[in-house]
């Protein structure tokens, strides 16, 4: 803590994010940002900003005064894009376009993540959270640690994909392995080995892919693969093999790493705040309360990972964004800030009581799916999953307790852990 | 009250039908938010206002009208023919 508030100027506010203080606990130097470098220019050029409004502001104007790099100028922000699959893959996924493509794309994935839709699974994401925690039980009934992140928080997501694609269940263990190290390679400073490694994971990601729409299309089920290939053969203007690549890429990249997160961190408020368990003992409202507070609170995207383009020059808080900077949002920090978050790094569900999902009572937007055009599509998703487990933690578990030190990925872009050693305090509750 | 959906900017999140699921609703096959009431009854205009401010891409409209709020039979808040009709066989659909 006291390295950053006697820190005079941070020369790039991504390195520090990367340093093992940061890794441990990155709030001090974001709350630093906040208060002395608001709209940080890295020494990268990247530039970096960190208050709830400006952020906010610039997600709301995304698509407008910012956009994603055009398609012939890639190679400008990303030096290696025209021989790393992965990057190949990132410039075709969704969060990379803009209106009119944007919007015809997202809509044809929509219809799988309907507020409708997703409570259909409900079902199906609570027999798998019961059968993940009956699998978990003995051990811990044994008085054993169990690594709650690998055997829960990671597996339920894996397998709630797994029915949402029609896969086999050990072919997603499989490819969720590589994700991880994708994520990594795609971070504005990854090195040349961290870009290779995420190369070789989603190259067979996409020839995983390319086979299972070949799958689908002669043997099409009642999957998001299955609807998307036949949304591609209905119309070949609408979708390409490659774009439908693409997508399932980007919600597999999307999708579990952060579940799995918010997930871990809403285990560790249980046991670090448990005078706040009540909200999951009881209605559905305070169980929403409690999920919204989780994901304030740790945002597991610290910053967007893809780049938005200034469009013109942009004057935020006395400093112009040149034309063609690559603008990067610091979504943990604009969480934490207090100019929307009262008292923002207290833990305090009644901030989210009765109100709509991902609104404080004060009114001010969480920031964590984002907001704007690239708003999260799996925000519901992720948020049934969070709410179909935790109660049942809860009410399983009592007694919970850490069994060891949780070990975070040493990742400056992603708060996702490791492990999550618990096990079962033996005096009864 | 009214409340409109630019359907046009929708970004299908959803966020309304969160908030709202008894005046929005995303319609089939692409998710895309309408609005299911003619005109908005006080109680709700807040919670209204809020769920257009919160919407992502802020493609929700509120039109608050002079007078006649929260009256269905006000002819300034009525509802088009064509739009009656569409809410009308959705209705019977809903039903069915």
């Amino acid at each position: 803590m006291d390295v950053q508030e006697t820190t005079a100027a941070c020369r790039d506010a991504f390195a520090e994010l990367a340093s093992p203080a940061c890794i441990h606990d990155p709030y001090p130097f974001m709350r630093w940002l906040r208060e002395h470098d608001p709209v940080h220019r890295a020494a990268s050029g990247l530039f970096l900003l960190s208050r709830h409004a400006d952020i906010y502001w610039a997600l709301k104007a995304t698509g407008d005064a910012f956009r994603g790099p055009a398609p012939g100028e890639l190679a400008r922000y990303f030096s290696r894009a025209a021989t790393s699959p992965s990057l190949n893959l990132l410039a075709s996924t969704l969060a990379m376009k803009d209106p009119p493509t944007h919007t015809r794309l997202r809509r044809l994935i929509s219809r799988d993540f309907t507020m409708g839709q997703i409570d259909n699974l409900r079902p199906s994401i609570a027999r798998i959270v019961a059968a993940r925690l009956d699998g978990i039980t003995p051990a811990l009934e044994r008085g054993e640690p169990v690594d709650l992140h690998r055997e829960f928080a990671l597996a339920l997501p894996m397998l709630v994909f797994a029915e949402l694609f029609g896969m086999p269940q050990d072919d997603m263990f499989e490819l969720a392995a590589g994700i991880g190290a994708i994520l990594e390679g795609l971070g504005p400073h990854a090195s040349d080995p961290q870009l290779a490694a995420a190369d070789v994971a989603s190259a067979r990601v996409r020839a995983y892919f390319g086979d299972l729409i070949q799958r689908k299309r002669t043997d099409p089920r009642r999957d998001i693969v299955s609807m998307l290939v036949g949304a591609h053969d209905d119309d070949a203007d609408t979708l390409s093999d490659a774009e439908l690549i693409s997508m399932l890429w980007g919600m597999l990249l999307g999708g579990f790493v952060t579940t799995a997160a918010s997930i871990d961190h809403a285990v560790l408020a249980m046991l670090a705040y448990p005078e706040q368990r009540h909200w999951l003992q009881g209605d559905a409202v305070g169980v929403k309360a409690f999920v919204e507070e989780v994901l304030r609170c740790d945002a597991p995207v610290m910053f967007s990972s893809i780049p938005r383009i200034a469009q013109r020059d942009i004057e935020l808080g006395g400093v112009v964004i040149p034309k063609n900077a690559d603008v990067r949002v610091l979504i943990a920090s604009g969480n934490r800030d207090p100019d929307a978050f009262a008292d923002p790094d207290r833990f305090d569900p009644a901030r989210f009581y009765g109100t709509s999902p991902g609104m404080s009572t004060d009114g001010k937007i969480m920031l964590s799916f984002g907001h704007g055009i690239h708003f999260c599509l799996g925000a519901q998703l992720a948020r049934v999953q969070l709410a179909e487990s935790l109660p049942r933690i809860q009410a399983r578990f009592p007694t919970l307790a850490f069994a060891g030190q949780p070990t975070r990925d040493p990742s400056a872009f992603l708060r996702t852990f490791r492990a999550l050693p618990v096990r079962l305090h033996a005096q009864g509750s | 009250m009214r409340v409109m959906v630019d359907q046009d900017l929708c970004g299908t999140s959803g966020q309304c039908v969160l908030t709202l699921p008894g005046t929005f609703r995303q319609r089939e096959p692409d998710g895309v938010a309408e609005v299911c009431v003619a005109t908005v009854p006080h109680a709700l205009h807040a919670a209204v206002r809020l769920a257009a401010s919160q919407c992502p891409v802020a493609a929700i409209r509120v039109i608050e009208s002079d007078a006649g709020d929260g009256e269905p039979a006000s002819a300034d808040t009525a509802p088009s023919p064509a739009e009656a009709e569409r809410h009308a066989a959705k209705d019977q659909h809903n039903l069915g």
